[in-house]
């Protein structure tokens, strides 16, 4: 048997789910911690494992990325739908690892964000494109729309960067199998 | 004892075919959120054999209305063309203040249980559907509370419990809470889930239900001493693996689960006789 926790319910320790600082405050043996524990492993995992190349910034474990960013995504209030995979890249952009991003990367996260949104929403669209004013490649995910094709996330190539209005990123859904009209950059969501 | 194998994605279509050609499994659980671009016609077409219907990220606890009406609306069709043996789904929290829970929260049984039981029934009016709702592999202490919570949310709804046998088994290495206080709910449920699960090499070494190694033997040990409860007619049982997918790993834990709900016919059937009288 497990020692006491220093919380009872799993509610208690929501707060906490998503800070690799926070987690210190419960020792290391408590069931409390193995919790939080197993909650940031699935962020790191759906984060590394997804975009390998961010540990070729980070080092092995990740944790130079993945502390800070954790810390500073609560400060946002950054929910973790699937565009959090772009706000990752916002903060690279303002980091230490500023001077080290490249297209490569760039794409790789608009990518795993395009995935995670055909996996993840619930809602009536197809398919979602994302755009960056950085780069002439959009990205568009599409949910499984037969079992031969499975999900897919597709590169558009432009000739050149595409204005997405005051923001980096920008995105649109599209009701069918194809984009048949192009409705207008949104913001990013938190 | 009818045993499934869950799909969740189409990288897998192959395998699942495989396994129902090869007599391994009597039906196949659909994830079906994943599928709902799909049509009806062609994802009916797709297996050879019964499905059931596995929602992952209704949350229809949380959900805003608008946005459940919707989902509902979709899964509608699916439901009424495939006729699936049951239609599942989760007893979790899925975010908390709108943060987007990777490793969903336990419901706080004592604190939720009004607003859950609204929910489900109106989850049950919106899919026009019985559900069955899965619990949770619990690491705090709520593992104590959650077969009371079950027995009385299928009492006060006419929901039904997607019993998880293996998460009930994580729940009681994590915080001790004993396999016999969900007695009542396996007896009064045909809807079952078994997997794999990891547990951490520090200590604590808390149990997660990682759906990714073999069946422990202990979940085993579990399902043989109360198959009494667990079998009936038309009962169900998913395995489900979403890591490490090794066809024979796979295979092998059907045959271990087959052993179970297959031999002793008779002894079983006795048993069955002693729990009625009982």
């Amino acid at each position: 048997m497990n020692e006491p926790s220093l919380a009872r319910t799993d509610r208690e320790l929501f707060d906490v789910l998503t800070s690799p600082s926070r987690i210190l405050d419960y020792p290391p043996n408590s069931r409390a911690y193995g919790r939080i524990d197993v909650s940031l492993r699935a962020y790191w995992h759906s984060t590394f494992d997804i975009c390998p190349e961010l540990l070729e910034l980070s080092g092995p474990d990740g944790m130079t990325i993945f502390a800070p960013f954790m810390e500073w995504a609560r400060e946002q209030g950054v929910r973790f739908t699937w565009s959090y995979y772009l706000w990752l890249y916002r903060w690279l952009r303002q980091s230490v690892f500023r001077d080290r991003l490249g297209d490569e990367l760039l794409i790789s996260l608009m990518g795993a964000s395009a995935a995670r949104w055909a996996i993840r929403d619930r809602g009536a669209a197809h398919g979602l494109a994302i755009g960056c004013a950085a780069t002439p490649t959009f990205v568009v995910g599409w949910k499984c729309r037969s079992l031969s094709a499975g999900r897919q996330v597709e590169l558009v190539e432009l000739d050149q960067p595409i204005a997405v209005g005051d923001a980096f990123f920008g995105f649109f859904t599209t009701p069918g199998s194809e984009i048949a009209e192009f409705p207008g950059w949104r913001s990013l969501p938190l | 004892m009818r045993i499934g194998f869950n799909f969740t994605l189409t990288e897998t279509t192959e395998m699942v075919r495989r396994m129902i050609a090869e007599g391994h499994i009597d039906y196949c659980e659909l994830l079906i959120d994943n599928f709902l671009c799909v049509p009806p016609a062609e994802l009916a077409r797709a297996f050879d054999c019964p499905t059931g219907f596995h929602i992952m990220f209704s949350e229809f606890i949380d959900e805003d209305l608008d946005a459940l009406e919707n989902f509902a609306t979709r899964l509608r069709p699916f439901i009424r063309d495939m006729k699936p043996l049951y239609v599942s789904d989760h007893g979790a929290s899925f975010t908390h203040h709108g943060v987007n829970l990777f490793h969903l929260g336990e419901l706080d049984y004592a604190r939720d249980y009004d607003r859950v039981r609204v929910r489900v029934d109106l989850w049950q009016e919106m899919l026009g559907q019985r559900i069955f709702i899965e619990n949770y592999p619990s690491i705090m202490e709520g593992g104590w509370e959650a077969p009371r919570f079950f027995e009385r949310l299928m009492q006060d709804t006419g929901a039904g419990a997607l019993f998880d046998a293996s998460n009930s088994v994580c729940a009681n290495l994590n915080c001790g809470a004993p396999l016999e206080a969900w007695d009542k709910v396996i007896a009064s449920t045909n809807h079952f889930h078994v997997a794999g699960y990891s547990r951490a090499v520090n200590p604590p070494h808390i149990v997660h239900d990682s759906h990714a190694e073999e069946l422990a033997e202990d979940t085993l040990a579990f399902l043989r001493g109360r198959r009494h409860i667990f079998d009936k007619p038309d009962a169900t049982i998913t395995y489900e693996r979403d890591g490490n997918i090794e066809y024979d790993s796979i295979i092998a834990d059907l045959r271990r689960l087959r052993e179970i709900f297959t031999s002793g016919t008779e002894e079983r059937q006795d048993e069955r006789a002693i729990a009625c009288a009982n």
